[in-house]
């Protein structure tokens, strides 16, 4: 199931525009008169852009795709029994939001976790700046329960403190495919900065009027 | 005589030590002395029997750590590289039980060190980056003259062996041990729990040993995975060397360029570093240079950021704020206690010239080389260039690079917060050129004997 590509998505793209469209009008010959039609609709408006060289995604350290500073993690897990429950109890406990834990971490833009197959498996995934591995070892020294709290619905979770805790998140994460950042150089410090900035600007024409 | 051990002689601040001081290389904890002088000498093991041979006689002139505060000199270390390992005949599992990091050579992991352009493993000096490196020997001492002859020692072992000297370099920085660019360097160190020191004033909290020297708990409370076996493993440590050219050329110019006289100049090279050349720290001398407060290691350490938190003293994107944040709020949950490194710089080359303006100045071979040591020091490293050394998010200055010792992109900035707007001086150039590096495993003396008997 888990993580196939250990590289990016873009590393393989070596075949002509031209060449892309005719791979991808073979692989639509049999999909539906709908999705053909929508095909060629949307073809006739890429047709300048397929050319063009892709974004450049980029590894997010040992797995994960990265575009500019922004790097995506998806997971999916399987729980142990009763893991769901009590997982889902912890979540609401936080109102959902696990606010204001997780925005301590300062790279994390978001997080979402979803329960699938009968609430026998979790989908996470999650949006940060930088590098995947880069911070682990600060989690470890910093937040070791919160990551434990969480993980240990986990099947086969050894413990955040095991030193085979980074090969397990690796086991179960899947590089996407396709990873659209509308903002991909804006960390998260940045653009709290840039909002006290915005701020700052705002008061000080207050002042000047 | 070095000044911890002054400081050592002055609050006789010596305990017992909860490591085995005996077993741990000297290099590990033993401070440069003052003044220093010495050479690094690097080799390729030819036949894995000579390799051994050269552990079996080389052993019993390397010193330890035992009293490591109260530092004789001269003395010798050793590293290892993993194609030295291999070269050695070290069985299959054992050299797949080190981190891959240091596996693949620092070289192969130029990525991940954002070892590019002018620092690209591909510009490096002839000796480095291609798995050729086997050993690094260091010669340290406070003497012109007992480095010859600690030297000659060594270079007696290494006779009539299919041993390769491929580089020898000599250090030393006289007058005044001042680096490249003019400064007193080597002063923050980090402070090791239960090393049988207690830490100078403003060294911090003391870090658990296992950060540092391979068998004991780190941070964490649990020893990092050490290499197999355990003799070979335990009391060692690994060292991340690098060799920089300091372009003291582009230096000057940049400082003739932001500055209009003397005064402005030095105050600008003090912003760069957070430390006046003399190793005041501005947040102690904000205005003007205080020599004597630069050289009392009592004092020229003791301090924090808690009265500049706007770095309208020591600028959030200057040299030392970056390598040591100390209490400055970062961005990202960070425990700074776990990216540190024990540091043994080795100046090399003419002093330095601040009339040196030429782009042939530039060239003079002259610079640094870095011993940095950890028993994670590849992962350190890799943290240190990409987090605080090339950018300046973690600290909230955007995309701004280390002024000293980052490899900076064309149009770089640095920002000097003050009232009531900041100035931001462009120009920053690439200061120090990278033209070398090696990863080392340096074993304690019962595994430098095991290695030695291997295959008997």
């Amino acid at each position: 199931m888990a993580s196939q590509s250990q590289t990016a998505p873009a590393s393989e793209t070596e075949l002509t525009g031209a060449q892309k469209i005719q791979q991808i009008r073979e692989f639509f010959a049999d999909a539906s008169d709908v999705g053909k039609r929508a095909l060629e609709n949307v073809l006739k408006e890429l047709s300048g852009q397929v050319s063009e060289p892709p974004p450049p995604i980029e590894s997010a350290g040992r797995v994960g795709a990265r575009l500019g500073k922004r790097s995506e993690l998806t997971m999916i897990v399987p729980l142990v029994p009763g893991g769901a429950k009590r997982l889902r109890t912890f979540l609401q406990l936080l109102g959902g939001n696990l606010s204001p834990g997780a925005s301590k971490v300062g790279t994390l833009h978001d997080m979402r976790f979803v329960f699938i197959d009968n609430d026998t498996r979790l989908l996470f995934a999650t949006s940060f700046d930088g590098d995947w591995d880069t911070y682990i070892d600060d989690f470890i020294a910093l937040i070791p329960d919160y990551l434990d709290l969480m993980d240990s619905a986990w099947e086969g979770w050894p413990g955040i403190r095991d030193p085979g805790a980074k090969d397990y998140l690796v086991k179960h994460q899947i590089t996407a495919e396709g990873w659209f950042v509308a903002n991909p150089e804006l960390t998260l410090a940045e653009i709290q900065r840039q909002e006290r900035v915005s701020k700052a600007v705002d008061e000080f024409l207050d002042k000047v009027q | 005589m070095s000044s911890v051990n002054e400081s050592a002689a002055a609050s006789g601040a010596a305990r017992e030590s909860m490591l085995d001081l005996h077993e741990i290389q000297a290099t590990v904890l033993r401070p440069r002395p003052a003044p220093y002088f010495g050479t690094h000498v690097l080799l390729r093991i030819d036949e894995p029997s000579a390799g051994r041979e050269l552990f079996r006689r080389l052993t019993p002139h390397i010193d330890s750590a035992d009293s490591w505060w109260s530092a004789k000199t001269p003395w010798l270390s050793v590293g290892i590289s993993y194609a030295g390992l291999k070269a050695l005949g070290l069985p299959e599992d054992s050299l797949q039980s080190f981190p891959e990091a240091f596996r693949q050579g620092m070289a192969a992991r130029a990525r991940q060190l954002g070892d590019a352009g002018l620092n690209d493993p591909k510009n490096w000096d002839a000796a480095y980056g291609k798995g050729e490196v086997h050993i690094g020997v260091q010669a340290f001492s406070d003497s012109e003259e007992d480095r010859r002859r600690i030297l000659g020692i060594a270079r007696e072992q290494i006779d009539g062996l299919s041993v390769s000297i491929l580089a020898m370099q000599d250090f030393g920085a006289q007058p005044g041990d001042l680096n490249s660019l003019g400064y007193k360097d080597g002063i923050d160190q980090p402070a090791i729990e239960g090393s049988g020191f207690d830490p100078l004033p403003g060294q911090g909290q003391p870090i658990k040993p296992g950060e540092f020297i391979l068998g004991y708990p780190g941070e964490a409370g649990f020893p990092l995975p050490m290499p197999q076996p355990d003799i070979l493993g335990r009391n060692g440590t690994f060292v991340g060397f690098r060799k920089y050219q300091s372009r003291v050329g582009a230096f000057n110019r940049f400082l003739q360029a932001h500055g209009s006289n003397e005064a402005e100049r030095e105050l600008l090279a003090a912003k760069l570093v957070g430390r006046w050349r003399s190793g005041a720290p501005l947040v102690l001398a904000p205005d003007v240079d205080n020599p004597s407060l630069g050289a009392d290691a009592q004092r020229n350490n003791d301090f924090d950021y808690a009265n500049d938190s706007r770095g309208r003293q020591a600028p959030f994107g200057c040299h030392i704020r970056r390598m040591n944040p100390r209490d400055s709020k970062l961005t990202r949950l960070t425990d700074v206690k776990i990216h540190r490194l024990i540091r043994r710089g080795t100046t090399y080359g003419p002093p330095y010239d601040r009339n040196a303006l030429s782009e042939a100045d530039d060239e003079v071979p002259r610079g640094a080389i870095f011993l940095f040591i950890s028993a994670k020091a590849m992962a350190t490293i890799e943290f240190l260039q990409q987090e605080w050394i090339n950018d300046g998010n973690f600290i909230g200055i955007g995309d701004e690079r280390d002024p000293i010792i980052g490899l900076q992109e064309e149009d770089a900035k640095f920002t000097i917060p003050r009232d009531p707007v900041r100035r931001l001086v462009r120009g920053i150039e690439t200061f120090n050129v990278l033209r070398g590096g090696e990863y080392f495993f340096m074993p304690s003396i019962s595994a430098l004997k095991w290695l030695a008997g291997l295959h008997q």
